[in-house]
């Protein structure tokens, strides 16, 4: 999948997650960014992720993840 | 050496002494040296496991950054991991064994000072290493001190190797303005400590002796005050540590965020022990999390669970800690399961949410107040007898309901309201230095006002001090 349709993908999953239909992603964006996002929204969200594109993620690659653009990166590879 | 002795004070006055006058480059060597004086000041032998531990840890590191393979750097990490948790699982249980058959005190199994901090500390950075978030420290002085580093090994807070790793390589000479601010904020500590806590502690004490004696009111306020005296405790040793550390250079993470204040209760783990709930957040629960993940919710609230009880048996293998720990995993997961709903329901319904915004953060102080109780009972038996003393028409007992006898609960009414005077005032000065409200002002005032207003808080200290002090967390 190309960057583009990740993160189209990946729009409705956040707004969801977070219970924000306004929510825009950006590469750049972290935890900090989103209202609500905790270790607990983080894990959800990454399960939910996981269920839309059908890969597995290791607690590794979950950790090493700095912001949406790497969470993006790393379905690009997954997906390629 | 206690925190709160003269000899403390004045080790830390020489220390600092030589530390600034050595060069730079020595400086971490000579922190490593004073931190395991202060350790020997405790125990020699324990001083030995200290070390021991920081030699395997250092190695371990090393191991796992090497390693050619995945399966390979998970085995190096687990196995370090695994000895580290053995070993402060063996001392722990010890205790509880010694304790279980009642064995004669003067043989009782003592925990090594700062045990459950320094491995926290040590298992946080080699699944750092492991994870590449960080890579293995190559310098073993760096990795002893920051097992050993003397501020934060009584109390925590836990610091992050990360974090503690960037600032050794930067010890320059004082600037003023931080050296001032740890002054601050050890005095700061020193009084919450002593004038707030310390006072509580005596009615605390009684109530909790025998709750039988106590009507359902004086155990209520008994409640209250332990909540109170926790915090300032803990709190309290918290700016001790951080303004010790500031005045070496080294500034530690925030443990507390006026957690009484919180609107829920998983803001209030967000604002309470906070270095502490984040680390078990990142190396404890999130982990189980992904591993529990394929059974949806179910997963997540025993994830929850099993975190809190985690929190709860790390203050100690009893079954009140455990308790402790079940009780907050079951607020929190009743308020994860309801937050969504909650939120919707007021978002409808703007004039309730002004309600909420009150309501919020008293229901949330309630349900710590309660579990508090059992935090501080000796065994859970006595905590229930706490709590059904509570409740009036309990038992046979005689004690009115409303009876506040003063005498009995060891205070006096103008003492007591000064206390909760300081205590008031101390978390507004804390709620206006973290959001930098007045603080400029503060700082315009007239040198001799602000000199005038440390000399009255030093004096206050130095009027409530006794030697004998110690400090809550001093004992996990």
């Amino acid at each position: 999948m190309t960057h583009a349709e990740i993160h189209q993908k990946l729009t409705p999953i956040f707004r969801d997650v977070f219970d924000d239909p306004a929510i825009e992603i950006k590469d750049t964006m972290t935890a900090k960014d989103v209202p609500g996002w905790d270790s607990l929204t983080y894990v959800n969200l990454i399960v939910a992720v996981e269920k839309a594109f059908a890969v597995s993620f290791t607690t590794k690659e979950v950790k090493s993840l700095v912001n949406v653009g790497a969470l993006i990166e790393l379905l690009a590879k997954r997906t390629a | 050496m206690s925190f709160l002795s003269f000899e403390f004070a004045l080790f830390v006055g020489l220390a600092l002494l030589i530390f600034y006058l050595a060069p730079p480059r020595s400086r971490p060597c000579l922190l490593l040296v004073f931190s395991y004086v202060f350790y020997l000041s405790w125990s020699p032998v324990h001083a030995l496991l200290l070390a021991a531990v920081s030699g395997g840890v250092y190695l371990a590191g090393l191991s796992i950054a090497k390693c050619g393979s995945e399966k390979g750097k998970f085995a190096r990490m687990t196995l370090g991991v695994a000895m580290l948790l053995v070993l402060l699982f063996a001392f722990k249980s010890a205790v509880w064994f010694s304790r279980m058959f009642h064995a004669d005190p003067a043989m009782s199994i003592i925990v090594p000072l700062g045990l459950s901090y320094y491995v926290f500390k040590m298992v946080g950075y080699l699944m750092d290493v492991y994870w590449e978030t960080l890579p293995a420290q190559n310098n073993f002085v760096t990795l002893a001190l920051y097992g050993a580093f003397f501020p934060q090994i009584v109390s925590g807070p836990v610091q992050r190797a990360g974090d503690f790793f960037g600032q050794i390589g930067k010890l320059q000479n004082p600037d003023p303005g931080e050296f001032a601010a740890g002054l601050r904020r050890i005095l700061f500590g020193l009084f919450k400590k002593i004038v707030i806590a310390d006072y509580l502690a005596a009615p605390v004490a009684s109530v909790h002796a025998d709750p039988s004696r106590f009507s359902s009111l004086e155990l209520l306020f008994g409640a209250y005050c332990f909540a109170i005296e926790l915090y300032a405790d803990f709190s309290g040793i918290t700016d001790i540590a951080i303004g010790i550390g500031q005045l070496f250079g080294i500034k530690g993470p925030e443990n507390f965020d006026l957690p009484y204040y919180s609107p829920n209760i998983q803001m209030f783990w967000r604002r309470w022990h906070m270095s502490l709930t984040s680390w078990l957040t990142d190396y404890l629960f999130t982990p189980l999390r992904m591993s529990l993940r394929t059974l949806g919710s179910a997963g997540l609230y025993l994830a929850v669970v099993l975190n809190f009880i985690a929190i709860g048996l790390w203050h100690g293998l009893t079954w009140v800690f455990f308790f402790f720990g079940l009780l907050n995993g079951i607020y929190m997961v009743v308020s994860v399961m309801t937050l969504k709903q909650r939120n919707r329901f007021f978002q409808a319904r703007p004039a309730l949410a002004q309600i909420r915004a009150i309501t919020g953060p008293l229901i949330t102080f309630h349900l710590m107040v309660f579990a508090m109780i059992f935090f501080r009972s000796e065994t859970l038996s006595s905590a229930f007898k706490y709590v059904g003393s509570m409740v009036p028409g309990w038992g046979n007992r005689s004690v009115t309901f409303g009876r506040f006898d003063q005498a009995l609960l060891g205070v006096a009414f103008r003492p007591l309201m000064l206390c909760f005077i300081a205590f008031f005032a101390s978390e507004a000065v804390t709620w206006a230095a973290r959001r930098q409200i007045c603080v400029d002002w503060f700082f315009t005032m007239p040198v001799f006002f602000r000199r005038a207003l440390y000399c009255a808080l030093a004096a206050t200290v130095l009027l409530f001090f006794k030697d004998s002090l110690t400090f809550i967390y001093a004992r996990f």
